[in-house]
């Protein structure tokens, strides 16, 4: 038990570092994208006059609309795809592994590759989905296909394999988490008052996991939004998503564009972590 | 004769272990059995077989005359209460004590009555709409209980139910739980390792230890006359003694034990010079400085006194080295000092023969 008591100085102290860190690695930068992207005028300086023209031209901009509709249903097919996965093996690990040393050893295979950085894993996709690719040459020599099947690399498809594979253990990481939580006499209650599997899952189990649920698909969410990385290197400069646009207003030096668009994909990531919260209350978990 | 439970020569092994080993079990109607042993005897591991969360490897299981062995637990007709109750944290109290009604498909209206019922007999009414968590281990207690009552199964299996209770309301609920079984007729099967609850509590008991039945019938029966080492020495207030049949004459044995040579009378048994015998004696049947005419006597010395308040108990010391106990009426003087040398001795029909 902690004798340092809420509001207190000490407690105070003890924020102020990481406080004072994200204050000026996270809320001052923000606010500095937020003014620049309000900037009228040509000149890059303090001295211009504060409008909303650069977000009227963008939102004028019918292919840009589309392009925010589109990265929404690109995310959501994401989560869609990894919530599904992430729960059943999660469900998986913890339900149905009952050797402990083998749960340990699936665990870990499952989350190693994730020690390397998301860069890197993006990129080794590329020889795994071209043309003359191992998923290729795979096909090939199991004679399931005559010719190389070009839509891997460079296609939303190729993007949606190589993001599944990074994200899954986000959506099932929580999920773990707290179906390791549920001790077995839950289930077994609910079945000795005649439930049968499919019923206690849906009724007990299921409910209990729905904060690690929600968090997963929040992780997804976040990370799939602003992933610019993966859609870059597999997508080649065929398919763009929002993050990249910042990237291509970025390097074209057009600096309000680029700041606009970071302000409205920062408002999306908040509405749908905002609507995330409302389902499921996350300061709850573990209790 | 119908039986609400039968078990027949049920065998459970968890790779080289076994922990349920030819156990054989009748259970009348509306009986009140308890399955009393030391952790790790089996008899938990017995009651999730009836239940159908084991499967067991050997034997069969039968619930009101039929063979369940091969049905899964929702297809029995049994309810269980788990020792950690179980109770599912995202549900009222309303909705949990409801969740069997709901899985028989009963219709709404008739449900929430009957749950209305329920909550009231069990007087958890006032936490209609709150969560276990808000409970405390009482209210739990009777939740839990609600729960699997208001099924009216044919048995209730029963986990060590009152062990996450507080000392103080185990009494309360044991007298209530009994009344509630008489007045049901509800067979109920209860676990448990502690003899009070055990012998307090049951129609039948059975004694179990390292996965078999030691015995099994009234608590008058265990009590009195105790058929195996075991059960003598589980059940609280016995002197246990191991030997050797010296001597057969007539209704009495002389059994020669590291203590020395005692009379026993031989009861239904037949023991044969020679054979390796034990028996017990209670404890409130020692008395000091015994009189002439009784065969058994034993130099001890006096190690500690305790006081409960009605028994005043003595811890000797045999020559042997072992522990035996003396328990003398409380309200009496006390007639032996702590770290003094006594003679004890007991009434040759206080033995009892193991066997």
């Amino acid at each position: 038990m902690s004798t340092i008591r809420p509001r207190s100085l000490p407690a105070y102290l003890l924020a102020l570092p990481a406080g004072l860190w994200m204050f000026g690695a996270v809320v001052m930068p923000a606010l500095l994208i937020l003014w620049v992207s309000l900037w009228g005028g040509t000149a890059f300086g303090p001295g211009n006059p504060i409008t909303l023209a650069n977000y009227e031209r963008f939102f004028a901009n019918a292919s840009y609309r589309g392009l925010i509709a589109n990265t929404f249903l690109h995310t959501l097919m994401l989560m869609a795809i990894t919530g599904v996965l992430g729960y059943g093996i999660a469900y998986f690990l913890v339900m149905k592994v009952r050797s402990r040393a083998w749960r340990t050893a699936l665990f870990l295979a499952f989350i190693i590759p994730f020690w390397t950085s998301a860069l890197i894993r993006a990129i080794a996709w590329v020889p795994f989905l071209g043309v003359n690719g191992v998923i290729n040459q795979a096909l090939m020599g199991l004679g399931i296909t005559e010719r190389p099947i070009e839509i891997f690399l460079y296609s939303r498809t190729g993007i949606s394999m190589a993001q599944v594979s990074l994200y899954t253990l986000m959506a099932s990481g929580p999920v773990v988490y707290m179906l390791a939580q549920i001790p077995p006499s839950l289930r077994e209650a609910a079945m000795t008052l005649k439930a049968p599997p499919g019923v206690v899952f849906r009724r007990v189990i299921f409910p209990l996991t729905l904060p690690g649920v929600v968090i997963g698909q929040v992780l997804v969410f976040l990370s799939v939004m602003a992933d610019f990385a993966t859609v870059q290197w597999i997508g080649g400069n065929k398919i763009a998503l929002l993050p990249n646009l910042i990237l291509n207003f970025y390097e074209g030096a057009q600096l309000r564009a680029a700041a606009v668009v970071s302000v409205v994909l920062m408002a999306c990531m908040l509405v749908g972590t905002f609507i995330a919260m409302r389902v499921v209350d996350i300061r709850k978990l573990g209790t | 004769m119908e039986y609400d439970l039968e078990i027949v020569a049920l065998r459970k092994k968890y790779g080289g272990f076994t922990a349920v080993d030819d156990v054989s079990l009748r259970v009348g109607k509306g009986q009140f059995v308890c399955l009393l042993g030391p952790s790790g005897c089996g008899k938990t591991t017995t009651l999730r077989c009836v239940a159908g969360l084991e499967e067991p490897d050997e034997g069969d299981i039968l619930i009101g005359g039929r063979n369940v062995t091969q049905d899964p637990p929702w297809e029995r007709d049994i309810a269980m209460m788990f020792q950690d109750f179980a109770l599912f944290p995202h549900m009222t109290v309303e909705k949990q004590v409801g969740f069997g009604l709901e899985m028989r498909k009963w219709p709404a209206l008739k449900r929430d009555k009957r749950v209305a019922e329920v909550l009231k007999a069990f007087e958890i009414d006032r936490f209609a709409n709150r969560k276990p968590g808000s409970l405390s281990g009482g209210q739990r207690q009777r939740v839990a209980l609600a729960r699997a009552m208001i099924t009216e199964p044919r048995l209730l299996l029963l986990d060590e139910p009152i062990g996450a209770l507080d000392y103080s309301l185990r009494e309360t609920v044991m007298i209530e739980l009994k009344t509630l079984q008489r007045r049901t007729g509800i067979s109920f099967i209860w676990v448990t390792h502690d003899q009070n609850e055990a012998f307090s509590l049951g129609d039948l008991v059975v004694v179990m230890n390292h996965a078999k039945i030691e015995q099994q019938g009234t608590p008058e029966e265990i009590l009195q006359r105790p058929r195996t080492p075991f059960v003598a020495g589980f059940v609280q207030g016995n002197n246990v003694f191991h030997g050797k049949v010296e001597d057969v004459r007539g209704a009495e044995a002389r059994i020669g034990t590291a203590s020395g040579s005692f009379v026993v009378p031989v009861l239904d048994l037949k023991p044969q010079p020679g054979q390796a015998a034990s028996f017990s004696v209670r404890a409130e049947r020692l008395r000091p400085a015994p009189p002439e005419g009784w065969p058994n006597r034993l130099a001890t010395s006096c190690r500690t006194v305790e006081y409960f308040g009605s028994v005043r108990r003595y811890i000797l010391e045999r020559p042997d080295g072992e522990v035996m106990k003396l328990d003398q009426f409380g309200a009496e003087p006390a007639f032996l000092m702590a770290e003094g040398a006594a003679e004890i001795g007991w009434p040759t029909e206080a033995g009892v023969l193991h066997g």
